[in-house]
């Protein structure tokens, strides 16, 4: 199979087979969700609902006018008996309310089946964000605003991204397996949304099943193809998609619309789907359960809102005492130190590593291995950057294109001298914007 | 549910399982053919340099970071390496007082004064190699105070006179040993200089482990090549004789002291390759290649500014480097 790709990047170890065959299965709901307001890239919603309130499966419970930012939904039926800061999964604590499940939890669509070829993009792009559709593969940016981009922007392709690259995780495996259709819907409904009329769907050459499954249901669509990438990790980051895809480099700085491309991740392109010919709120998202620490390792799909311990005893608990559990990827995703917090909508797994993995070592000076050099995907030097990062001269660090950096992790990930980078990058990063906003 | 004890730490939540001890570790282990043929050629002699270079930066490392307050760092194994690769690249009857001072030179100053692994400019095994050769006129006196404390394990059989580079130079061409015995194994020189086949099987064990790249020796030793037959000089021996394929597999790939970019490690190469050839053939010296390292080394800062990589999807700024420079230092 002839598979592309971008320069740079690294080949960690994959960590699939625990649930790759696994199809995607509902749980059990808990007694209590918890849906924070501020779960995606934007201006924060506020509450629309009020303490005692009860509220049905889909409702709005937080909005915003912001064009940048998306409602939230109660992914239960119930009352709300809480609306507080909470712990959210980034370390921070977030505006969140909190819903007593009771009643019937079934949620029904209140309309046939739209056609989205009868619909006009403005109906598309309200629909997807009164659905409260955001990217689902880990960035959480509202979905409607990439569905409208820049009048002088014209864009020609839609990738639907479903490379997987990060090791574990395997829920967009199984959205491509399970719902082919309704990925190729999705990409169709993007790709009339944005005028695009080339549609590609990147999946690495370790699905070779998914490849064959979206390539028998692509093909039966006009301009739609599948392109097997290679395994490699950042694959599926945007920039690097637009790049092994369609050998377009996206300037430092800009967006894809800028070389005519929009990326969306497969259960985006679901999600979009579902809300614009069904009216489905996002109220639920697939993700994978796994790692060396999880009894049951499972594909799930979850209510939004759903604490993190209840996911993890519908999976059986733990077999091992675990040291890391992480959510998300294990390459960009946050370490847990509670497991209080909720299944947020760019929760794309819970990974739960045991002490003989977590390296703990302590780190040193670096020695200039260049490894890291090679490793970057956007070409940067992480060596300085870390270098004066840790000397806290942000100075430098931003001459050095600290801002460039996505933080994907492949630099600390090879790293001999087990370098923070990613940790000293961020801390940079905010300390440039903290100068920008005072000057 | 159990509530257990949870690690916070920023991501990647996932390494390659490399650490610095490892990398030293297969340096170490890529010193090995050599080092066999080493104590083949000169027996306990070859040994007994090892083990005083060793213990020599062992104490040197581990009493400088007490002296400046640190945790000692043993367990990289770097001053081991460094121990390693000074002993090999002297001579086998070297007075092992002297050799003591080039360790110390080292590890101790090359290395840890200028802030331990990582923040030397000077590769400490180099410059503690030519620091010998400077400063010999000054250690006259000590080496004849010294000298009935100097040890020789049994007889060597070697013709302690003119190395192939001197017999060279000497245009002497009619006494060189043949080329397959140099390649292979041929007593002469400093240890390091016996055998090329040994020094290349080391070379590529740590090229396939990922530890260095092939463009500083290949454009090292090409340059040479080249260079000396354009000369007019035989570049046959050039290659295979002297150290330049140690000083090119192990010293002109040490991390901390060359470029970090592919392009700055082929400009490090030609550059470490024609002041090699230039030494060699117009100065009195007949070996150049510790010479040319050691010259190289503080050009890295700017063999690295000059070499910086453009970044992702950056096209029209700065096709030149030089007036990258110049926005990156404004
Ligand atoms: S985290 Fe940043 S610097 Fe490191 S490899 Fe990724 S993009 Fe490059
Ligand atoms: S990988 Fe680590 S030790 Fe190597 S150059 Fe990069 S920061 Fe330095």
């Amino acid at each position: 199979m002839a598979t592309r790709t971008f320069a740079g990047g690294i080949h960690p170890p994959e960590y699939k087979e625990q649930t790759n065959s696994l199809p995607v299965e509902q749980i059990d709901l808990p007694q209590q969700v918890i849906i924070p307001l501020h779960q995606h890239t934007g201006a924060p919603c506020t509450p629309k609902v009020n303490v005692g309130e009860s509220v049905t499966v889909g409702q709005v419970i937080g909005d915003s006018d912001a064009f940048i930012s998306a409602p939230v939904h109660s992914s239960v039926a119930g009352h709300v008996v809480a609306i507080e800061p909470l712990p959210y999964f980034n370390n921070t604590r977030v505006l969140s309310v909190v819903i007593e499940v009771e009643g019937d939890q079934v949620w029904v669509p209140d309309q046939d089946p739209l056609d989205y070829r009868d619909i006009n993009v403005e109906d598309i792009r309200q629909a997807v964000r009164q659905a409260g559709v955001v990217g689902l593969g880990g960035a959480a940016f509202p979905t409607h605003v990439k569905l409208t981009p820049p009048k002088n922007k014209p864009i020609d392709s839609v990738i639907i991204n479903g490379c997987e690259c990060e090791p574990y995780l395997t829920c967009d495996h199984r959205i491509m397996l399970e719902r082919p259709q309704d990925v190729v819907l999705g990409a169709n409904i993007a790709r009339k949304a944005v005028g695009a009329s080339k549609v590609y769907i990147g999946i690495e050459t370790n699905k070779p099943d998914a490849i064959r499954v979206m390539q028998e249901v692509a093909g039966e669509e006009q301009d739609m193809e599948v392109v097997p990438l290679e395994v490699k990790y950042p694959e599926g980051a945007e920039k690097q998609l637009i790049k092994a895809v369609l050998d377009r480099r996206v300037p430092p700085g800009k967006l894809p619309s800028e070389v005519g491309a929009l990326v969306q991740n497969v259960g985006t392109a679901v999600a979009i789907a579902e809300a614009v010919t069904l009216g489905k709120p996002l109220f639920e998202r697939v993700l994978t359960v796994t790692g060396p620490c999880i009894a049951q390792p499972k594909n799930l799909k979850i209510r939004i809102g759903t604490p993190v311990s209840h996911v993890l005893e519908q999976c059986g608990g733990f077999s091992q005492t675990p040291r890391k559990v992480i959510m998300g990827g294990p390459m960009t995703g946050w370490a847990q130190s509670s497991l209080d917090v909720p299944v947020v909508k760019g929760t794309s797994g819970i990974v739960a590593l045991p002490e003989s993995m977590v390296s703990e070592a302590k780190w040193h000076n670096c020695v200039r291995c260049g490894k890291c050099v090679k490793a970057c995907p956007m070409f940067l030097l992480p060596n300085f950057i870390g270098m004066y990062a840790e000397a806290h001269n942000y100075d430098k660090a931003e001459k050095f294109d600290v801002l460039d950096c996505f933080e994907c992790g492949a630099c600390a990930y090879v790293c001999p001298s087990r370098r923070p980078l990613v940790q000293f990058f961020r801390n940079a990063k905010a300390e440039i914007m903290a100068r920008r906003r005072r000057a | 549910m159990e509530k257990p004890d949870l690690l916070y730490s920023p991501p990647p939540h996932l390494n390659s399982g490399d650490t610095v001890t490892r990398a030293m570790r297969d340096v170490l282990l890529a010193l090995v053919p050599i080092i066999i043929v080493s104590i083949i050629f000169y027996r306990l002699n070859a040994i007994f340099i090892l083990i005083v270079c060793n213990v020599t930066a062992a104490c040197t490392a581990w009493g400088m970071r007490k002296l400046m307050g640190k945790p000692h760092s043993l367990e990289d194994l770097s001053a081991f390496v460094t121990g390693t690769l000074l002993a090999l690249a002297l001579p086998p009857t070297f007075p092992w007082w002297l050799a003591v001072i080039g360790t110390f030179l080292a590890v101790g100053v090359a290395k840890e004064m200028c802030g331990g692994l990582g923040w030397n400019l000077f590769n400490p095994a180099v410059f503690g190699r030519v620091a010998l050769i400077i400063l010999a006129p000054a250690f006259v006196w000590l080496n004849a105070d010294m000298a009935p404390l100097h040890l020789r394990f049994g007889i060597i059989d070697v013709t302690s006179g003119a190395t192939p580079l001197a017999l060279l130079k000497l245009g002497q061409g009619q006494l060189l040993p043949s080329y397959s015995a140099l390649f292979i194994a041929h007593p002469g020189g400093s240890m390091a200089e016996s055998s090329v086949l040994a020094v290349l099987i080391g070379g590529l064990y740590l090229l396939f482990k990922g530890h260095i790249n092939w463009r500083t020796p290949v454009f090292a030793i090409g340059t040479v090549f080249a260079l000396t037959m354009l000369l007019g000089s035989n570049p046959f021996y050039h290659v295979l004789a002297g150290g330049l394929v140690f000083g090119s597999f192990f010293m002109a790939t040490d991390w901390v002291t060359t470029p970090i970019t592919d392009a700055g490690k082929i400009i490090f190469g030609i550059g470490m390759g024609i002041l090699v050839a230039l030494i060699r053939l117009y100065q009195a010296a007949p070996e150049g290649v510790a010479f040319s390292i050691l010259l190289m080394n503080p050009l890295v800062p700017l063999i690295d500014a000059l070499t910086r990589p453009r970044k992702f999807g950056q096209i029209v700024e700065a096709r030149i480097p030089v007036i990258r420079i110049k926005t990156v230092s404004k």
